[in-house]
């Protein structure tokens, strides 16, 4: 199995070591959504059989059934187990017995079985193989050890996400439901949303029925696309921003349980770590500067931001532009590629530089929501899509600006690229 | 700074695991999907086929009758089978199974019933398919287990 060094200086390869903050990155985002959905979803299951007398035999008939006191016990050490992952507290062991017990439940009955939960079982999996060893209070605390993790189970998360869209695709080839039909698309039943978002969905099902079998041969085009990107590392970049846009489609047309968010989880593992190619630029004698760099630390769970007092990046190799005259008690980022963002610019760049907190903040939206949307009070499962399109609409010119001149204060003006000056 | 390394007989431990793991991901969607000797199509669970077909609604009702008279409640239906009810029609999805199973889960049920209570009664699975059922399945299928005194 190769090993080979990339532009970037990472080593990639099977036995490759790579830094550990990708690996203890999907972690905590997979024990994110493990807390909030699949652990209530399999303890629930466990609930329900023991208090039936009737059970169907399982797959296997030396799989023994789960009993009162067993299902007390299983679902018991499922939160704990759920919570070790998140924490950091032997997450191997975790991981595995999350996803013992899960594919030991599906295997008593055939109707505990789902799709999304066979996707989470298997990256729970992959996860109990990782060999890093991050806390989460480690990796809250954004300095870099320096310590290194085998690169395989990585590659098998990239693997497995091409393998579920390569056989999701194929599918859509040979159903008679879709191939050429399409039938199915205009057949399935798709998510209600509240105002607004209702009126999308609406028109997006006008599409679906109108063009049924376009959809489907796109869908399934898009699905073996995005297969292939996964294998081929150039396109990584275009395959995560495709791939987004496509499981957050699914999210929003049919809410398929965890699949989306855990396939979101999976694409963690192509993104860049520990590379520091993102700069932070502080003044030395400003506290507010320093109170942002401790925010921003926190949140640099993949080791992105590298730290830097504005007084020494006027040396010959620094970004131009930029002098001692000028106080960054801001926000004040600047991207490998030299391209500076300001004051509240940098909400614009949050997703790509800190996916972890920001896919954290959206399960904990969209579940959090879900919980207040079924006891009736109101669509807030709708939230993480606001808050995408909050930050989508930062990206239209102007609008970080007009944004940030109320909470900034408008009477003290603003600078010509944004920032508002002390 | 420490590095986790994978050397020695390690490395083949993990490399066969590897291996094993990719053989299983990559084969069994596949057996699952087209079924062999002939390679035909089929939907089936553990082969990534999420929304490929339309899961086959119908409703099922449990319900007791004597000597040929009106049908009457299952007591205490919900402690042979949680979330059910008697002698209700209950709307369900065949999401994740196939029409055989779920004939099968109902048959063993009435058979457990009966088994259980032995108060000379019939007890009766109705299942009335009701949309994207197989055409092979036909729409009423019912079954009737006595429960011998």
């Amino acid at each position: 199995m190769p090993m080979q060094r990339n532009s970037t200086g990472d080593e990639t390869g099977w036995f490759a070591e790579v830094p550990p903050y990708r690996l203890a990155t999907l972690r905590v985002a997979l024990a994110t959504t493990t807390l909030v959905f699949h652990v209530p979803k399999f303890n629930a299951l466990i609930d329900r059989y023991v208090a039936s007398t009737f059970h169907i035999p399982p797959a296997f008939p030396w799989i023994p059934p789960v009993t009162h006191a067993g299902g007390t016990l299983l679902m018991g050490l499922q939160h704990l187990a759920a919570w070790g992952l998140l924490l950091g507290f032997s997450p191997r062991l975790s991981a595995w017995f999350l996803s013992a017990v899960g594919f030991y439940l599906i295997s008593l009955d055939p109707e505990h079985y789902s799709h999304n939960a066979q996707f989470h079982l298997t990256l729970l999996a992959l996860v109990g193989c990782s060999g890093e060893r991050v806390t989460l209070s480690q990796l809250l605390r954004g300095d870099d050890s320096g310590d290194k993790c085998p690169a395989w189970p990585e590659v098998l998360v990239r693997i497995q996400a091409s393998i579920v869209f390569f056989y999701a695709a194929l599918d859509k080839v040979f159903s008679p439901y879709w191939s050429l039909s399409g039938g199915l698309l205009a057949a399935m039943a798709v998510t209600e949303h509240g105002p607004g978002l209702a009126w999308l969905q609406s028109v997006n099902q006008a599409a679906i029925r109108a063009f049924p079998a376009a959809m489907s041969v796109m869908t399934a085009t898009l699905e073996f696309s995005l297969a292939a990107v996964f294998l081929y590392r150039p396109l990584w970049r275009v395959g995560i921003v495709v791939g987004f846009v496509f499981v957050m489609y699914l999210e929003f047309l049919l809410k398929p349980g965890l699949f989306a968010w855990d396939m979101l989880a999976a694409f963690l593992v192509m993104m860049p770590a520990g590379d520091r190619s993102w700069t932070f630029l502080h003044d030395r004698e400003c506290s507010s500067c320093l109170r942002n760099w401790t925010l921003l630390a926190r949140l640099d769970w993949l080791r992105r931001v590298r730290c830097v007092p504005a007084q020494e990046a006027v040396a010959p190799e620094s970004p131009p532009a930029l002098g001692c005259d000028r106080k960054h008690t801001r926000f004040h980022l600047i991207s490998p590629r030299g391209r500076e963002y300001r004051g509240f610019d940098v909400f614009r760049v949050l997703a790509p530089i800190f996916p972890g907190p920001v896919f954290v903040v959206l399960v904990l939206a969209r579940f959090g929501g879900g919980f207040l949307a079924a006891r009736g009070f109101g669509h807030w499962d709708d939230l993480p899509y606001l808050m995408l399109g909050a930050l989508l609409i930062l990206w239209l010119p102007e609008v970080p600006r007009l944004v940030s001149r109320p909470l900034y204060g408008a009477p003290r003006g603003t600078s010509r690229d944004g920032a508002v000056p002390e | 700074m420490t590095i986790s390394r994978v050397s020695g007989s390690r490395s083949y431990a993990t490399a066969a695991f590897i291996i094993l793991w990719l053989v299983i991901q990559i084969i069994l969607p596949l057996v699952q999907k087209f079924e062999l000797p002939t390679f035909r199509y089929r939907w089936a669970r553990f082969s990534w086929s999420m929304y490929s077909r339309l899961g086959p609604r119908y409703e099922v009702r449990l319900f007791r009758i004597r000597d040929g008279g009106v049908a009457e409640p299952i007591p205490d239906v919900s402690r042979y089978v949680s979330g059910y009810r008697s002698p209700e029609p209950l709307p369900m999805i065949a999401t994740y199974v196939s029409e055989e199973e779920v004939h099968d889960r109902f048959s063993r049920l009435v058979t457990h019933i009966a088994r259980d209570r032995r108060d000379g009664y019939t007890y009766v699975a109705s299942i009335r398919w009701t949309a994207y059922q197989r055409p092979i399945v036909p729409g009423l299928v019912e079954f009737h287990a006595d429960a011998k005194e």
